[in-house]
């Protein structure tokens, strides 16, 4: 659900809500229009989005195991549509509780760190052919989150020396 | 060349299929808290299982023991069931061909939405024939009566049955570390019945974890608990 929305609920369970309360409110329901808009074109756009950045990927790592990028896509195609998600429930924990508590140890075990770089590199530059700077703001926290946990941090597993 | 439309017609990958907010959900009309699966869940009181412990003990004694881990393992045959079934139908895959790492990110997620504490798995020892498991949090460690020895029988039985259906064989299971005797912790070790056995005279003298795996893994190392 709208954490915002969620949040405004609880507060009104013992008293009207004040105008700041209400501002808010309508502020949320307001930009819910664009997220709605944004979701659709990434639903839509979903394969034209994906498709080129999976061909960049196998043209940038044309001798890495196709069953690794193929997985790195996997990672991606969720992430995307977990996000698309997210953003239209407003809701960053629906995507940290579901993919990004998740993947992780998936994406160090198979050592995709440096493949899904450059996957997520090729990505924004799609996105930023299919969606309009507004819509790809939205986005923007979500994407911005499961780079951070997923590909920031030092991997628990090296490879052996 | 790689087919995004058939990545995501196959659809391989699916987030937490545990994430507590989706798998427990609640039927207000019939008072029933369900898991996503239809599958009935019970919230326990602490309060119940303090009187587990002491109703067992007082009418059975030291065999209270031994019944929870019975119970515990037999929980734990029928959690393995109902597991496998509700993985590889969210995964599209037999068990038996889900990758381990997934495997344990599912494992672990269950255990967690279900309260049951954090539990890790360390395979340091795996070449030696043991696994050992880490429980943080556990409700039974914290009503269990505080004695002077490791009490999470219930947990160590339903271990023992849980790996033993996912190796096919029978195995035993030690708890070396409790988190009632103040360790950072619950502990268990995971073997075949013969060789974890050896560990509970040690246990018994009061040696720690770490050697009680040391002297466990000197032993002969010619029989592994298949994965």
């Amino acid at each position: 659900m709208d954490t915002a929305l969620q949040s405004l609920l609880y507060a009104a369970d013992d008293h009207y809500l004040s105008d700041a309360d209400l501002d808010r409110f309508h502020q949320d329901i307001q930009s819910l229009a664009e997220r709605i808009e944004t979701y659709e074109t990434l639903r839509d756009r979903e394969l034209a989005i994906l498709q080129p950045t999976a061909d960049y990927l196998s043209e940038e790592f044309p001798t890495a195991d196709p069953k690794l990028l193929e997985r790195s896509v996997i990672h991606w195609i969720n992430i995307l549509r977990y996000s698309a998600m997210a953003m239209l429930l407003n809701d960053q924990a629906f995507l940290s509780q579901r993919i990004l508590e998740w993947m992780p140890d998936l994406v160090q075990a198979y050592q995709l760190q440096d493949i899904e770089k450059t996957l997520y590199r090729f990505l924004q530059m799609q996105l930023k052919n299919s969606l309009s700077p507004e819509q790809l703001n939205l986005l923007k926290p979500y994407l911005e989150e499961a780079h951070a946990t997923l590909l920031s941090v030092t991997p628990a597993l090296q490879p052996a020396a | 060349m790689i087919s995004v439309k058939e990545l995501i017609k196959e659809s391989r990958f699916s987030g937490n299929y545990f994430v507590p907010d989706t798998y427990i959900q609640g039927d207000l009309e019939s008072g029933l808290i369900e898991n996503r699966d239809g599958g009935r869940l019970l919230a326990l009181p602490e309060s119940f299982i303090q009187a587990i412990y002491e109703g067992l003990t007082e009418e059975v004694g030291n065999a209270s023991e031994a019944v929870l881990y019975k119970c515990g393992a037999w929980w734990g045959k029928t959690f393995y069931r109902r597991f496998a079934e509700e993985v590889s139908q969210h995964l599209g895959r037999p068990l038996a061909e889900i990758d381990m790492i997934e495997f344990l990110q599912s494992f672990q997620q269950c255990w967690k939405t279900h309260g049951w504490g954090n539990i890790e798995l360390d395979f340091d020892f795996y070449q030696n024939g043991f696994i050992v498991a880490k429980i943080y949090n556990s409700a039974f460690a914290r009503t269990s009566p505080t004695l002077d020895k490791p009490k999470c029988f219930v947990e160590a039985g339903l271990l023992s049955s849980f790996f033993g259906g996912l190796t096919g064989q029978k195995l035993h299971c030690i708890q070396t570390t409790c988190e009632s005797l103040g360790a950072d912790c619950n502990h268990f070790v995971l073997g075949l019945p013969e060789r974890v056995k050896r560990a509970e005279a040690w246990l018994q003298e009061k040696h720690d974890h770490a050697t009680i795996m040391e002297r466990l893994s000197h032993g002969q190392a010619d029989r592994y608990v298949k994965p």
